[in-house]
């Protein structure tokens, strides 16, 4: 039992980090329908310059802090200087360009920072051996429950920024019905943007999580995250922002119960696996993902 | 007085043109009707004029050159366009299709969508409905609503009759004509129903595959023999 609820906490905390990153790509999904397949990587480039700042001596969370907004420029710019020119001409080429980005920022980080060991990456959060909790028997560490905290708050604050703003307004108007966004005066292009930087944001503040969890920094930093957050937009249905949520935790807690109580001969990767079969399965059964809309079958 | 002038306009999509440059004009205070068959270039004039696509000639709205205006400092100017089809925001909320029609405004946004609740009262009792879930003739009462939210000198309609009872079309047209009179909004009308329009219309443009062939007073175009074969089928 004790075991059970060890599991199911560590799963909601680092799926809570899963559903940030899905987040990131429903909101791009929303946007333009486009799957970004870079939004780990980016989010990894990311987690790079808020070591950097870190290393040039400000404090980690005005690191973290600046990095997020390093991803907003560099998402926002992505949008503006290439997907926007390309998805004029083919809907395939953003494909292709989302995968070479994946590609090129990978290399990117390697170049800059590649050469040296791996860096060390401090955590936000009380990371000693004896910083935790027991509640109920199970373990509660505080960067656990730390991570937990940040990647709720910071959805709650995006879904206020949806309900209650005008901005949030037109970005579901735009989601809507783009050619209806600009007839009634919506610069769809600063909304799109501004969707892609908002995106890369999130993933900053998701991967100077992972890096901190991980206690070090290389650049397949954030490939396994992505591929869980992929699950998790895929099973929560891919336009819609609440259905990455709470599939993120569902796929954080399916994967903790996998690797646990998997047969020792089977071991822990089991856990990825957890996350093929789930898109598998959601492809194959119900396109649309849980809480998405049909029309998402069609893409 | 000249609201809306335009001279030489021709526009297309990529290769393909459309429209092959023609003039037409709206005074301040009236109802004008572009009439024409599928095909002609009766939407892609409304998009041209809202700037939603590449177009050449001269657009003047009040004086002012918005021939390579963005849709969004022309719909800032005062022209809001019902598109063709409704294009209502179906995810969103028939408040929530209001407020984003006051996108370009800050003031008096609330009283504005009551006001307008009291011109649509159905608006009013679904206020909190998903605009997709209205009926067609409810959702196309939405376009237009939400159009006025921008609080525009012209309106751009395009077919607002398409797949209407009649009874319901009668009562959109009895709203804009009413919304003529009153408020003296001006209105660039485009209808394939000729009977229609022609009770509503100051003027008619008549447009053949992208030029226009005739126009002139609602009666003139009314009398003449050969629109009334082609158009009023008597």
């Amino acid at each position: 039992m004790e075991r059970l609820l060890q599991y199911v906490f560590d799963g909601l905390s680092l799926g809570s980090i899963y559903a940030l990153l899905a987040l990131g790509l429903v909101v791009v999904f929303r946007g333009t329908g486009h799957l970004n397949f870079a939004q780990g990587e980016m989010a990894m480039i990311c987690t790079f310059f808020t070591w950097q700042f870190h290393a040039w001596g400000l404090p980690l969370v005005v690191s973290v802090l600046l990095g997020m907004v390093a991803g907003f420029v560099l998402g926002a710019g992505v949008e503006v200087s290439l997907i926007r020119r390309v998805a004029k001409k083919s809907e395939a080429g953003v494909f292709v360009v989302s995968i070479a980005m994946f590609l090129g920022f990978n290399s990117l980080a390697g170049m800059i920072w590649g050469n040296l060991p791996p860096e060390e990456m401090p955590s936000l959060f009380p990371d000693e051996p004896d910083d935790f909790v027991k509640i109920f028997g199970a373990v509660w560490r505080y960067e656990y429950i730390g991570i937990m905290i940040v990647a709720l708050l910071l959805m709650g604050l995006l879904f206020l920024l949806f309900a209650k703003t005008k901005f949030g307004l037109a970005m579901r108007a735009v989601a809507s019905n783009p050619e209806s966004a600009r007839l009634v005066g919506i610069p769809t292009g600063v909304v799109l943007a501004a969707s892609w930087g908002i995106a890369a944001a999130m993933g900053a503040l998701s991967g100077a999580m992972v890096g901190g969890l991980a206690g070090e920094l290389t650049s397949l930093l954030m490939f396994t995250p992505f591929i869980y957050a992929s699950a998790s937009a895929t099973l929560g249905g891919f336009d819609s922002p609440g259905g990455a949520v709470i599939a993120g935790l569902l796929i954080g807690v399916g994967e903790q119960l996998a690797a646990g109580y998997a047969p020792g001969w089977i071991g822990q990767e089991l856990r990825l696996g957890v996350a093929l079969v789930t898109i598998f399965v959601v492809l194959l059964f119900k396109p649309s993902g849980l809480f998405g809309s049909t029309k998402v079958e069609r893409v | 007085m000249s609201l809306l002038s335009i001279s030489d306009l021709a526009a297309g999509y990529g290769p393909l043109e459309v429209l092959h440059g023609f003039d037409l004009e709206v005074n301040q205070g009236e109802i004008v009707v572009i009439l024409g068959a599928n095909g002609a270039g009766k939407t892609t004039t409304m998009r041209a004029i809202s700037g939603m696509i590449a177009r050449r000639g001269r657009i003047e709205f009040d004086g002012q050159d918005i021939s390579s205006s963005s849709p969004d400092s022309i719909v800032r100017l005062g022209i809001a366009q019902v598109p063709q089809g409704r294009g209502t925001f179906a995810d969103l909320t028939v408040e929530e299709n209001m407020l984003a029609g006051a996108y370009v405004r800050r003031d008096e946004v609330q009283a504005d969508v009551e006001r307008w609740f009291d011109v649509f009262p159905r608006l009013r009792e679904r206020r909190a409905q998903r605009a997709g879930s209205l009926s067609g003739g409810e959702q196309q009462m939405l376009a237009i609503a939400r159009a006025l939210m921008s609080r525009p000198r012209l309106l751009l309609c395009d077919e607002p009759s398409l797949g209407l009872a009649p009874l319901i079309t009668q009562e959109l047209f009895g709203v804009l004509k009413r919304l003529n009179a009153e408020e003296g909004l001006s209105i660039l009308l485009v209808e394939q129903n000729a009977n229609l329009a022609l009770k509503v219309a100051h003027r008619v443009y008549l447009l053949e595959t992208g030029n226009v062939v005739s126009s002139g007073s609602a009666a003139e175009l009314a009398a003449d023999d050969s629109i009334r074969k082609a158009y009023l089928g008597s």
